[in-house]
């Protein structure tokens, strides 16, 4: 478990600090100037946002965050949201997605637009409402964690199409999960607005959630 | 050894992994068929265990196997030079690590299904494989195991 973690660690961790490389963001790049050329333009796609989700995705969840506090699918705040299914001492896909989230809340904030990273967690025995609040502020401030009953995380992982599971028990860190590693943008009432896959840079993933920002139609 | 262990364990157990995938398509998709290789998709993109030759085919597979049971999502590298982000395949409802994503891992498939192109990025739903020719880029030849710390020492 731990060379699974570190493998995982140190490729997560290396692809967040590095150059842009000859493949990146689904192009393929003759020398490192033209991928350095096209990881600073604007990604390659349709202009504006894309229309509804051709995908029935989300819905209705009523959980309690780090705070104690009760929260649904809507921010009450009244911000986009970043959603991602995970625990925040996760060795694998986390690493990676968490620490993206966060970076794209901030890409987010430079522009003017309001998000909140938005974790739901998948192992509601460790993540506790007095546990994951820390790991979490860690990676961002913001960092909201939401906790349940076991059928109100049911409920939210079925709205959203995700399952999780445990493939094995570390002697040392205890259960590892397998779970859904997209992240989902989200209006402020809670509804999903598109994918953001969590191998895109924070940059493009930002640049794709601000298409969707409101009053930016 | 244990790592390999574990490896087995993770492809045993992650049929009901994660999907973080819409799995009733609605609308808007386009229906195609289309020949590639699956790859991992994280290695790919970063550039962090090599150029994009070294991290495909035989060459990357045990680490794809590793970065597929850690969630990574899978894509299918079409002959087209485009990468397709795989939602699910067949009855595997994940995006990563599912039986069917370990079984396919670094193989040439042909695949049916609905093609979503959002954001900029490519999202296929694969109905069917209709052909699986294995892995047929013995990219090990030129690059060795890419990284070569995927693949652990045995135990003394």
């Amino acid at each position: 478990m731990r060379a699974f973690g570190a493998l995982m660690a140190f490729g997560l961790g290396a692809g967040a600090m590095a150059a842009p490389a000859l493949a990146h963001d689904g192009v393929v790049h003759g020398s490192a100037e033209e991928a350095a050329r096209h990881a600073a333009a604007p990604p390659d796609g349709p202009t504006g946002r894309a229309g509804a989700l051709p995908f029935a995705l989300g819905g209705p969840f009523a959980l309690t965050d780090q705070t104690g506090a009760r929260r649904t699918q809507a921010d009450p705040a009244g911000r986009m949201q970043l959603l991602f299914f995970g625990y925040a001492n996760c060795p694998s896909i986390c690493s990676a997605a968490l620490p993206m989230m966060a970076d794209i809340v901030d890409l987010m904030a430079e522009r003017g637009v309001a998000a909140v990273p938005v974790m739901i967690t998948v192992d509601p025995a460790r993540d506790t409402v007095g546990s994951m609040g820390a790991p979490l502020k860690a990676i961002h401030p913001a960092f909201v964690g939401l906790t349940g009953t076991p059928e109100a995380l049911a409920q939210a992982r079925t709205a959203f199409g995700v399952q999780s599971e445990v493939v094995f028990t570390d002697p040392e860190h205890g259960d590892v999960f397998a779970h859904g590693s997209h992240v989902y943008l989200l209006d402020a009432a809670g509804t999903v607005l598109t994918l953001l896959p969590p191998i895109l840079s924070a940059e493009h993933a930002a640049d794709i959630a601000l298409r969707y920002a409101p009053g930016d139609s | 050894m244990q790592l390999i262990r574990i490896a087995a364990g993770v492809c045993a157990l992650a049929g009901a992994m994660a999907a973080g995938a819409p799995l009733a398509a609605q609308a808007a998709g386009e229906r195609i068929r289309i020949t590639g290789e699956i790859i991992d998709t994280w290695c790919y993109f970063s550039g962090v265990m090599g150029g994009p030759e070294a991290v495909v085919g035989s060459a990357h597979h045990t680490c794809a196997l590793w970065c597929s049971a850690g969630g990574i999502p899978v894509g299918l590298l079409g002959e087209d030079g485009e990468v397709y982000m795989v939602l699910k395949i067949e009855g595997d409802d994940a995006s990563a690590g599912g039986d069917t994503q370990l079984r396919l891992a670094s193989h040439e498939i042909t695949a049916d299904g609905m093609l979503y192109r959002r954001d900029g990025l490519n999202y296929l739903v694969v109905a069917e494989v209709v052909a699986d020719a294995g892995i047929v880029n013995h990219s090990h030849d030129d690059f060795g195991v890419t990284p070569g710390f995927a693949i652990p020492e045995p135990a003394e």
